[in-house]
């Protein structure tokens, strides 16, 4: 599939037999839309059974090709390979019609992706195997690899062309994207766990398991500022101009980049677990919190009561098999910068898109090989980049292959209902 | 007379308010009538408030039993028998688990059967279904005040006759016909059984007074009334019917006792209702059924008191575990799941999926243990339970630091100063470490240590080359392990004590 989309012309199999590539149009979430119950099959695209109704006009095959070729496999489409009326469309929906995965994966776990901030064309992503790499989404191609000298933990964006990451190594690197050039800006000194940046107050932001929190300026760049924190910072996310750090210990700590002569606000995780990892809300009201223990927090960052009486929190990624639950870490947190709601990854697998506002869960995808290390929404909130790594909560066992997966995500998978 | 009194007070009061709720049986009518005086402002300031179905225009005391009522008669899977909560969440159900699509909401009266409307309890229902039922209510107030003045005319007349006679009944039978259009809810089926009703009054008018001091819509002289009645007696309120029926009540005190039993016998009769004609033979034979019937739906209304309203949300504090109860996956809340159903939590769509049930408690509990687990120094978790599992070392550290530890991670890091260890040669050296304080390299996330780690770490930095000067514990380090060291793994191996007390924090 080329950039746009448009499928070339059908090659033959061994068989003689024309195989199109899978149709395009996302399977037809009906359940997740109004619970209106899905149209006969004869409404669906006549090609591959998914029942979307546009999906007749987005089947790039038909375009393209123009029939239905006879198919020697009785009640399964050339196209999708599906049954002939057999709806896809469930709520854990197959891999290959709006998912791929990406290729050149790393050689050991993902811990980090990340979109570029003004196209989803991009999509950056470190790993313990001490690389970065860009990648080129569409063309499923990397674009770019760099070095570490230790695993890389962390990786962000300042602009388009510009790529920070840090990890096991404690050095902080930020690399031209163009020119391919490396430039060492300074460390910590203990590994770095987190870099991110804030675009408000144009400041690269790096904690560490040395217990500080130092900011950098971007431009020159140096490091401008030292801030230590009561603990390992374990995670951090930018709302605005205000940075909001969980370190070991249940603490979480509110600063304004601005000032950072004192910590603005100083809480205590809710969730009585490990803090796996924050992030804010893109309207900038509150923030997420995960934990180890298969729960995530909605908090708010106004101190007054009455808003802090509107956080909650609830449990999810657990398992019950045989009657024990398995109680999951949520690793990843990722927003959809539009709609405001949130996507979380746990070790179990699976990706979930939660509803903040009305409290419900929007989707959950099917389930991945192996736990879910990170998550990114494009920009624009249209493609979201699900690494699925194992994170060793098991220690070094057997485990399935790490991925990146590319999923092309609809509103009736993000967007909050109305109801 | 006493009885004749407290018949025509309960009778008007039933009859006026039956009247006023479309589809209320002698349940709701003697609930109103229970200790009050007739009040017919008062009962008309209530008819907007009374709690009613949407998909059936019956009516209920509580909004509990309306909830259950809907669950059981309307967002119950035909299929699979699991009642769901909405409607939504019925049509959803239906189709992932089997594929089948539904668009009617069932056993509801034509015109009210949209499953897309999300209504729970007295949630959800469109302004103009509430238009709709005000309208109907007014007409019945009106309609009742008429009847009213008949009422009266015939209950003079009914006081003077002892019991109910059956030569009543003939003359009651028509002006009853007569109320039926005013009286009939669109899709109401005892419509078409009213015809079936005359043969059934007699026998019912004959049992009933003695026993039914709180039946006076029994009485003839109430047309409209003992139309209804006899409709609702041989539907739902068969089982009032036949309750009475068991206690034999006196006419006063008997009608609070009935009332308790009634609300329970509410739910249970509207499956009756569409068989109200085989009711009419069949009544003693139900009267055993509507008995054992309130016992379950007892049983069941306590528990779902959470999602009365709209989803609940503990606040995530401290009380999280103890005060409003965990919620479930779906953010549903589990307490009330708990009792009701234990379907597995299979993370399916439907907003309010049922989730765990019997490990509520126990991850509550293990919620609040590391609370204290958590503050004190060795920080391991306590995560398991009989039945739940955490899926996380024990350590209180996290997942990247553990994994930062193993040694495939820690040869790639050449210079010195790095936070890496090797977990195997941490034994041997540990051995090698008691003058550390506290620092015994297989505790990890001890909290003293990290002053001493601090200054290792500073002498780190600040003296790479100056290995064993900056770690007098190793001052006999290296003849000391020999064979732990070559030549040029030993900067690595000498700077790993000090930074073993890293690794150890961590």
């Amino acid at each position: 599939m080329d950039i746009r989309g448009r499928s070339p012309p059908a090659p033959r199999s061994a068989a003689g037999l024309l195989q199109f590539p899978a149709c395009t149009a996302p399977p037809r979430h009906f359940e997740l839309t109004n619970g209106r119950a899905a149209p006969s099959g004869g409404r669906g695209c006549a090609h591959c059974a998914c029942v979307e109704r546009t999906a007749v006009r987005r089947c790039e095959a038909v375009r393209t090709i123009g029939r239905l070729p006879s198919s020697s496999v009785k009640n399964s489409s050339p196209w999708c390979g599906l049954e002939r009326g057999k709806k896809p469309c469930t709520m854990k929906t197959m891999t290959g019609s709006n998912e791929f995965k990406l290729n050149q994966t790393p050689d050991d776990g993902i811990s980090s992706v990340k979109f570029s901030p003004n196209t989803s064309q991009f999509l950056l992503v470190s790993s313990w195997d001490t690389t970065v790499r860009l990648y080129d989404v569409p063309a499923n191609s990397m674009r770019l690899k760099y070095q570490h000298s230790g695993a890389v933990l962390d990786c962000a964006f300042y602009d388009p062309t510009h790529a920070w990451s840090g990890g096991l190594d404690q050095q902080l690197k930020m690399h031209d994207l163009n020119t391919d050039q490396e430039n060492l800006v300074g460390g910590h000194d203990a590994p770095i766990r987190c870099v991110e940046y804030c675009p408000e107050v144009n400041v690269m932001v790096t904690g560490s398991w040395d217990q500080t929190v130092k900011l950098w300026d971007p431009r020159t760049p140096c490091n401008a500022g030292t801030f230590s924190q009561p603990e390992k910072v374990y995670t951090l996310s930018v709302s605005g101009d205000r940075l909001i750090v969980g370190t070991a210990g249940r603490r979480v700590l509110v600063w304004d980049l601005r000032n950072m002569g004192y910590v603005q606000q100083r809480r205590e995780s809710s969730l009585k677990y490990q803090t796996r990892c924050i992030r804010a809300f893109p309207n900038k009201q509150g923030y997420v919190l995960s934990s180890i223990e298969g729960r995530v927090a909605v908090e708010y960052l106004d101190p007054s009561p009455e808003i802090q009486k509107k956080k909650y929190a609830f449990k999810c990624h657990r398992l019950k098999e045989n009657n024990i639950e398995q109680i999951y870490p949520v690793n990843a947190i990722s927003f959809h910068n539009v709609h405001n709601t949130f996507a979380t990854g746990g070790s179990d697998g699976f990706v979930n898109i939660w509803d903040p506002f009305n409290k419900k869960r929007l989707c959950q995808f099917h389930r991945y090989p192996t736990s879910i290390a990170s998550l990114a929404f494009s920009n624009d909130g249209t493609t979201l980049a699900i690494a699925s790594s194992y994170m060793y909560e098991m220690d070094d066992i057997e485990h399935p292959e790490d991925g990146i997966y590319i999923r092309q995500v609809t509103d009736a998978e993000t967007k909050p209902k109305s109801t | 007379m006493l009885l004749s009194d407290v018949r025509r007070e309960v009778w008007f009061w039933t009859w006026t308010k039956y009247w006023c709720s479309e589809s209320s049986g002698l349940l709701s009518v003697l609930s109103i009538s229970l200790g009050k005086k007739k009040n017919s402002s008062l009962l008309v300031s209530n008819i907007s408030l009374t709690i009613f179905n949407r998909y059936c225009n019956r009516d209920f005391d509580d909004e509990k039993i309306l909830i259950q009522h809907q669950k059981a008669k309307h967002f119950k899977c035909h299929i699979c028998h699991k009642k769901l909560y909405t409607g939504p969440g019925l049509a959803i159900h239906c189709m992932q688990v089997h594929k089948e699509t539904i668009d009617a909401v069932p056993n509801a009266i034509p015109g009210r059967t949209d499953i897309e409307l999300e209504i729970y309890g007295m949630e959800g229902i469109p302004e103009k279904d509430m238009e709709e039922r005000r309208r109907l209510l007014e007409q019945k107030t009106q309609a009742e005040s008429q009847k009213k003045k008949q009422q009266d005319d015939s209950d003079e007349y009914e006081d003077d006759e002892s019991a109910a006679s059956t030569s009543f009944q003939p003359q009651q039978v028509q002006p009853q016909q007569g109320y039926i259009p005013p009286m009939a809810q669109p899709g109401l089926p005892p419509v078409p059984g009213a015809p079936g009703m005359p043969p059934g009054i007699p026998p019912l008018m004959a049992g009933v007074p003695p026993m039914m001091p709180g039946m006076p819509p029994v009485m003839p002289g109430m047309p409209p009334g003992l139309h209804q009645q006899r409709k609702y007696m041989q539907s739902f309120c068969g089982g009032n019917m036949m309750m009475p029926m068991g206690g034999m009540m006196p006419p006063g005190p008997g009608i609070p006792p009935l009332m308790p039993g009634m609300p329970p016998g509410m739910p249970p009769p509207v499956g009756p209702r569409p068989g109200m004609p085989p009711m009419t033979q069949a009544q003693p034979a139900t009267a055993p059924g509507i008995l054992n019937r309130p016992p379950a739906p007892a049983a069941s209304a306590p528990t779902p008191q959470p999602p009365v309203t709209k989803p609940l949300f503990p606040s995530a504090g401290q009380a999280a575990a103890a005060v409003q109860g965990p919620v479930g996956t779906d953010f549903k809340p589990l307490n009330s799941t708990a009792a009701t159903t234990t379907e597995p939590p299979k993370p399916t769509f439907p907003a309010y999926t049922q989730s765990t049930t019997s490990t509520t408690s126990t991850t509550n509990s293990t919620a609040a243990k590391p609370a204290t687990s958590i503050t004190s120094k060795p920080a391991t978790l306590t995560t398991t339970s009989a039945t739940s599992k955490l899926i996380h070392p024990d350590e209180d550290i996290s997942l990247e630091e553990r994994r930062a530890q193993l040694p495939k991670y820690q040869r790639n890091l050449p210079r010195p100063g790095q936070a890496s260890l090797g977990n195997p040669p941490v034994g041997p050296i540990g051995g090698m470490m008691p003058p550390q304080p506290g620092i015994p390299p297989q505790q990890q996330g001890m909290r003293p240590p990290m002053p001493p780690h601090g200054q290792y770490g500073a002498h780190h930095q600040g003296m790479p080359g100056y290995l064993p000067g900056a770690m007098p514990p190793y001052g006999q380090g290296p003849p000391m392990v020999p064979p732990y060291q070559s030549g040029p793994p030993r900067p690595p191996m000498g700077m790993r004590p000090p930074v073993m007390s890293q690794g150890g924090r961590y």
